[in-house]
């Protein structure tokens, strides 16, 4: 047992309790119940952090490619681990009850009577500090054993908990899902607010274990089938192109999606519709940047500026703003363009402001691309709401009463009807950013990211694909610009509507998901927007867990929730191949040993 | 006409003249190594003649047409392809992607043929890839088989040289440039480097300018050599009559005339 490290993980879940606390997410959520009356969102907000901290201190070492199992007593540095978290917000408890909670509150506002009841469990602070000591000691202890476990044993564990966690979470959303299927509800949600019942809850882990072990016991069947030369477990994604015949896994998961993702907003009603296509904006805009970032890795922090311009310039386009603006009674012309194909105009012009945006900054990179492209945001932004340009874009008070896309008496602004324009064109963009990644064009742009000089000296016109990286990304981004207005069917550039914090939301969406990877966008964006969209009681937390989940994930996971599988490859499995190599060595050193006489040495 | 003509470069880094006033000519099918001391200016003469820098004065022509001011992109889709003295790859692609990109100049597919994926744009891939592929196979097994799926950064110090030349090559130039192609290589894989340096020109028809420090290899391949002092030549010739020449053996301050041979 290392003492240094379970000091310094207890010390870091116990501040993550206690700045919890303070914060008042623990408060709040105290009354959203997950399961039954006995685990609230509230209560697995304290779970987590003694089970993450013993857990991370009894990391596994990979030596020389070997993942080494640990010792059942490694268990003991977990409790310890948990131990530590729980008495420091043990003290903290003990600090209120001894200074009085009144006098704690001036100062944190959050420290409420709910609060201290919830964490003493209605016992007095003392009996309840001890639960929580005791209780975070035995986690840390799981959560130490969980992580030494194989594999096989872990995965499954794992995913029945974050499946009975995420049914608890969308109790809005999963019960009506059931009742428009009026498939029996009774025995997983009762009453909507109390969250899972608990035998539903364990049925639901249950499955989720069967699920995963029958999945691994197939997948290492097909895998035993392809012959021993394919030992290694399938990478997913990694190798489509060499199989044989037809992939039917592959074509069930496809038309199982589709099917899913088309019936969805019917199935979940309107409001998860709605978040839904908040999402759907999210993806488009996170896509877009994605390929600027991800691909080109050409840091924008102005990508707001494309946003804007997608939707007013949809407004403009479908509209008589322009005609009246001006003050004539008698337009010159109409410009009441369909909007379908105003939404292809769109996409132009801002391939086109992409283009003037990249001009002026070639040169620049990293963070000096950062700050000048932030910049062209808050330009964009204070000129559409300028008393200047006002006879355009209407200046403070935006532009109203914008054309709704509609096929037939089919409009797209009903929430339920939008989710299919939005998920037509983030199609689109995923095609598009998926056809782009394995081209010429996709290689050059990882060349220019790795190493712009040497991708220049290699025959890559470095002006022309960051050109074309803006363009392109400035040209998805507009599509989820002129849905908005859609969406929305009027716009106003006051207030945070076209702020950089736009721009900083959809980085992070990039980001959290795995910077390159299409994937990630869509995880991303389900994580940080949709999330938040459906649990109202989140809102106010939403930019504090935006901040730390990113910190958490540029620490611990650098390459994303989903990443790119080249990242992945960068960062993770350099032990995988590095085991294979060393494998192919002995093959390769015959191979070379006959070929050339010189032989042994690339080493 | 020569294929390669520096006349009269000159280039300067503050009040530091990295080359003064220097002329290099090379002929199609030749190779040529450029020797000196450090900071003779070796280098900076290739960052010169691919565009990376531009010369103060004098002009670098190349199939009798001045290159100066053209970008370095521009500089390889004429014909000039280079390495660098500590290798530049593109360390998290693969080894076939490091050489695909090096085809990216001998290709033309746009953002539309790439999304539709029109039979042009698929005929195009599959050309880079085998082009790509040829390029690897010079070394032999040594960047064959499962290596090409390898990240860059997972081969051994030499592969990487290796690797280089191979993206170079992929850009099929007239004239490669390798800048010190020996670094880090053991006396068995520099023996394996020169005979490879001889092949490049006698199998693919390259001309070469090679910057060498390891004498074997300056002596096994080159048709001329030149020598660099303070960014001017102040030898060139056959190998032998560059090693007798008094001014590089006092450039190479102490090393004995012996070691030279």
């Amino acid at each position: 047992m290392n003492l240094r490290r379970t000091i310094r993980g207890g010390a870091m879940g116990g501040t993550v309790l206690v700045y919890l606390c303070l914060v008042g997410l623990v408060g709040t959520f105290s009354d959203l119940s997950l399961i039954g009356t006995w685990l609230t969102a509230a209560g697995l907000l304290l779970v987590l952090p003694p089970v993450v901290a013993g857990a991370v201190m009894t990391r596994p070492r990979v030596q020389a490619g070997e993942r080494r199992t640990m010792a059942l007593s490694t268990a003991g540095t977990g409790a310890a681990t948990g131990f530590a978290s729980g008495a420091v917000l043990a003290v903290g408890m003990g600090l209120v009850q001894v200074i009085g909670i009144d006098t704690v509150r001036r100062v944190f506002v959050s420290v409420s009577p709910i609060l201290m009841e919830t964490l003493t469990f209605g016992l007095s602070t003392w009996g309840g500090a001890l639960v929580i000591v005791i209780g975070a000691a035995a986690l840390g202890g799981a959560g130490a054993l969980l992580r030494s476990m194989p594999r096989q044993i872990r995965r499954p564990i794992v995913v029945g908990t974050v499946a009975v966690v995420a049914l608890g979470l969308l109790q809005r959303v999963v019960p009506s899902i059931f009742d428009t299927l009026s498939i029996e509800r009774d025995w997983l949600y009762r009453d909507i607010t109390n969250g899972l019942q608990t035998t539903g809850a364990l049925i639901v882990f249950l499955l989720s274990v069967g699920v995963t072990e029958g999945l691994r016991r197939l997948q290492g069947r097909s895998a035993k089938e392809a012959g021993p030369a394919d030992a290694l477990p399938p990478e997913e994604g990694a190798a489509p192109e060499g199989r044989r015949g037809v992939p039917w896994g592959g074509v069930v998961r496809v038309v199982v999606l589709a099917v899913a993702l088309v019936a969805l907003p019917q199935l979940a009603g309107p409001v998860v519709s709605e978040s839904l296509g908040t999402v759907g904006i999210y993806v488009l805009l996170g896509l877009g940047l994605n390929i600027v970032v991800g691909y080109a890795g050409l840091l924008d922090l102005g990508y707001v500026a494309f946003v804007a311009v997608g939707a007013y310039f949809f407004a403009l386009l479908t509209g008589s703003h322009l005609i009246t603006a001006f003050g004539l009674e008698d337009p010159l012309a109409s410009l009441h363009v369909d909007p379908f194909v105003a939404i292809a105009l769109v996409a132009g012009i801002a391939a086109l402001i992409g283009l003037v945006i990249g001009a002026p900054v070639l040169r620049l990179r990293g963070d000096y691309l950062a700050i000048v492209t932030l910049g062209f945001g808050e330009i964009a932004r204070v000129l559409l709401t300028s008393d200047w340009l006002q006879p355009v874009f209407g200046g403070a008070r935006g532009l109203g009463d914008i054309t709704d896309a509609s096929i037939g008496s089919y409009g797209f602004r009903h929430p339920q009807h939008f989710y299919y324009l939005v998920l037509a064109l983030c199609l689109f963009a995923v095609f598009v950013s998926w056809r782009l990644q394995d081209s010429r064009i996709g290689r050059a742009w990882t060349a220019m990211r790795e190493d712009e000089q040497v991708a220049d000296a290699t025959g890559v016109s470095t002006v022309r694909y960051k050109l074309l990286a803006f363009a392109m990304g400035g040209a998805i981004g507009s599509l989820g610009g002129a849905v908005y207005a859609i969406k929305l069917g009027s716009l106003s550039a006051s207030g945070g509507t076209f702020g950089v914090l736009v721009s900083v939301t959809v980085l992070a969406v990039v980001i959290l998901g795995g910077l390159g990877s299409i994937r990630g966008v869509i995880v991303g964006a389900l994580v940080l927007i949709g999330l938040p969209d459906l649990l109202s009681q989140f809102e106010e937390y939403r930019l504090l867990v935006y901040g730390a989940a990113l910190m958490v994930m540029m620490l611990q996971r650098p390459q994303g929730l989903v990443p790119n599988s080249r990242r992945t490859r960068e960062l993770l499995e350099v032990d995988r191949s590095q085991d294979r190599w060393t494998g192919a060595l002995a093959a390769d050193k015959r191979v070379a040993s006959e070929v050339s006489p010189v032989g042994e040495g690339s080493g | 006409m020569s294929l390669l003509d520096v006349r009269g470069v000159a280039k300067h880094f503050g009040g530091l003249r990295a080359l003064d006033g220097l002329d290099v000519r090379v002929d199609e099918g030749e190779i040529v190594s450029i020797i000196g001391p450090n900071g003779a200016g070796k280098s900076t003469v290739f960052n010169v003649i691919s565009g990376m820098y531009g010369p103060d004065e004098g002009d670098v022509g190349f199939r009798g047409e001045s290159i100066v001011g053209l970008q370095p992109n521009q500089v390889t889709r004429l014909g000039i392809a280079r390495t660098f003295q500590n290798v530049h790859l593109f360390p998290n692609m693969t080894v076939l992607e490091n050489a695909m990109v090096g085809q990216h100049c001998r290709s033309s597919a746009g953002v539309v043929g790439a999304v539709i994926g029109t039979p042009r744009q698929r005929r195009e891939e599959r050309r880079i890839r085998e082009r790509a592929q040829n390029a690897l196979s010079f070394f032999g097994p040594r960047l064959a088989g499962h290596r090409q799926d390898q990240l860059a950064f997972a081969l051994s110090s030499t592969n990487r040289r290796r690797l280089e030349m191979a993206r170079a090559m992929a850009t099929e130039p007239r004239l490669l440039l390798l800048d010190e192609p020996t670094g880090g290589m053991d006396p068995s894989e520099t023996l394996e480097l020169r005979d490879d340096i001889v092949r490049m020109r006698d199998q693919l028809g390259l001309t070469v300018v090679v910057i060498e420090h390891d004498m074997h290899v300056v002596k096994g391949v080159s048709d001329r050599v030149i020598a660099f002092d303070d960014g001017r030549k102040i030898a060139e010739g056959s190998y032998d009559e560059v090693a007798e020449d008094e001014r590089v053996i006092e450039a190479y301050l102490g090393t004995r005339h012996e070691e030279l041979r």
